[in-house]
């Protein structure tokens, strides 16, 4: 009998095993399939208005034109995408500079390749902005010592950016209480009085602006001009063993944001593909701006502010890091 | 009986739903952020109508029936060998005791780095919460054997696989049903969690989109389904439950006698 149960186990985990592999039939992780000369690359995203460009670029064919299909899997935020590049799991990933940085001063072996998105850069139309209710008695970023400001991530970059804001209105940055929240229930939040401040980039901008809420300092502006809000990367190890891949998902990438800058109408109508986003919002998204390359200069600034908040553990090297 | 149950399941969740219509229109709630059942119906009806929701209920629903199929196999094939041998089942009684506890939730950094946002992901997560239900049952079902019928069985001459099959079985049988039947709830329940967290493709994922989106009432559409979802599961699991045991006592009611 126990014979006859032991062999019943080991067969329940054949199958368990065998369930759980069958599930697999996107090729071996970390593996490029290849075929007919195209490689296909899995690309860990959130799926936001930033990454438009590249549902754009895979439609109008230049990833296509480099000999690439782009395997885009949506996740959600870094948590995700940064392991799940440096395992192999993607190819390439998109994650805000902060995190890169912290990843990199952490010695985590990832690389920039691409440019992702960058701040508009004017004042006050900007994709993200530090927003106040309607009504609200704060009109400064200096009015929110010992006020409860929302970001999406603390020790991230929007605290830095609302730090450097605050910083810049003549107040004490270390005297705001900075809360940890999602972007998208920073507009309820906000309404519903639980937070002073948030900082919030679109669509939950649009939503707020909407309800009568203002803005009252755009942080990303306020960090540097046209500051490099994210990018595109991959693993040291990736891209040490295929420059190749790597170079042509950089070229089809700079071409693809060139022309999502260039067709803002069909940016609009690619982001309904992937989004949910309705459309009456939609119509009233400040797009990001996306240049073809980084902004080291901004970067750099990102850099300073980050190491004067304690970010990094140590300074990361952007020699290292970027393209 | 039944059917006076059923109309009071009707008309509570008819209160529910008026309550749910009422309580934005009246400006108790924020409509922006609680919005009326009917757009939330609306919403529905237009999920209902994209193809994308219904590969995201199929992603979902074969991620919950091959991790809890895989599950409950293994769950009973274990649990049956550790109660059987007492040498095995003293020593992972411990063991059992401290992975059980584990949230699942908690192994989501470690189904990230082995898998990415794949199927699997969501397996090892729904696999992992399913398969302490079932063993847990099945551990206490087979400790409830009557020794009487055991020994009685044994003097009768049945040999081991028949006393499995005659004794240890039908009386193990409900608590493994209650098992599957926990266990096929809280396999809904990691699903979706797992895709929602991770961005694995389902209904999870669909809803982390809807609500980056600031898509409220297709948020809460979404969410419906879920719940509907699970009514379903339940409702099944209870349905099998019924038939399984239903043949279960009238065998015990012949050896009884």
């Amino acid at each position: 009998m126990r014979r006859l149960l032991a062999g019943l186990a080991v067969g329940a985990f054949l199958v368990a095993a065998s369930a759980c592999g069958s599930s697999d039939d996107s090729g071996t992780p970390g593996t490029d399939t290849s075929s007919g000369g195209t490689t296909t690359v899995k690309v860990g995203i959130i799926p936001i208005v930033d990454v438009a460009p590249l549902y754009l670029g895979q439609k109008k064919g230049f990833y296509a034109n480099h000999g690439l299909r782009l395997s885009l899997t949506t996740a959600q935020g870094g948590a995700a995408i940064v392991p799940g590049v440096v395992s192999g799991q993607f190819q390439f990933g998109f994650s805000n500079m902060t995190s890169l940085m912290i990843a990199r001063s952490q010695n985590v072996p990832v690389k920039a390749v691409a440019n992702g998105v960058a701040s508009t850069g004017v004042a006050g139309k900007d994709f993200g902005a530090l927003t106040v209710k309607k009504g609200s008695a704060l009109t400064s970023a200096k009015d929110l010592e010992g006020k409860k400001v929302a970001v999406n991530t603390l020790k991230n970059i929007n605290e830095t950016a609302v730090r450097e804001s605050v910083r810049k209105a003549g107040g004490d940055p270390s005297e705001v209480n900075f809360v940890e929240l999602a972007f998208d229930q920073m507009p309820a939040a906000l309404d519903g009085g639980r937070i002073d401040a948030a900082m919030v980039v679109e669509p939950a901008l649009a939503t707020v602006k909407s309800q009568g809420g203002t803005e009252i300092a755009s942080s990303l502006v306020d960090v540097a001009p046209d500051l490099t809000v994210a990018m595109y990367f991959t693993s040291a190890q990736y891209a040490q063993k295929n420059p190749d891949v790597v170079k042509r998902f950089q070229e089809a990438t700079a071409e693809s944001l060139a022309y999502a800058d260039a067709h803002p109408d069909e940016v609009r109508s690619v982001v309904t593909s992937y989004t949910k986003i309705p459309a009456a919002v939609l119509a009233k998204v400040t797009l990001p701006k996306w240049p073809a390359e980084p902004n080291r200069a901004s970067i750099e600034a990102l850099e300073k502010l980050g190491a004067r908040d304690g970010l990094f553990k140590s300074a990361p090297d952007l020699d290292t890091l970027l393209p | 009986m039944r059917g006076t149950d059923t109309a009071l399941g009707a008309a509570g969740l008819a209160v529910l739903l008026a309550l749910g219509e009422a309580a934005p229109r009246l400006g108790l709630v924020k409509e922006a952020y609680f919005p009326p059942t009917s757009r939330i119906a609306a919403a529905l009806g237009r999920e209902a109508g994209d193809g994308a929701f219904w590969t995201a209920l199929g992603d979902t629903l074969t991620g919950w029936a091959l991790g809890l199929t895989a599950a409950v196999v293994a769950s009973v094939a274990v649990g049956l060998v550790v109660s059987v041998v007492p040498y095995l089942r003293e020593a992972t009684a411990s063991t059992i005791e401290f992975l059980r506890p584990i949230p699942s939730v908690a192994l989501i950094p470690l189904a990230v780095l082995l898998y990415g946002t794949e199927l699997r992901s969501v397996l090892l997560l729904v696999v992992y919460a399913s398969f302490w239900q079932v063993l847990v049952q099945v551990l206490y079902g087979v400790r409830d054997v009557d020794p009487v019928a055991e020994e009685t069985a044994r003097s009768y001459g049945l040999g081991p696989w028949a006393r499995t099959r005659h004794v240890l079985w039908p009386t193990a049988l409900p608590y493994v049903m209650t098992g599957v039947r926990l266990a096929a709830a809280v396999a809904l329940i990691l699903a979706v969690t797992a895709e929602l967290v991770i961005g694995a493709p389902g209904l999870g994922a669909r809803i982390a989109v809807a609500q980056a989106s600031q898509a409220v009432p297709d948020l809460y559409a979404l969410v419906v389904v879920t719940g509907l979802l699970g009514l379903l599961i339940n409702g099944g699991a209870r349905a099998v439950e019924r038939r399984a045991l239903a043949w279960h006592q009238s065998v015990r009611g012949e050896v009884a006698v």
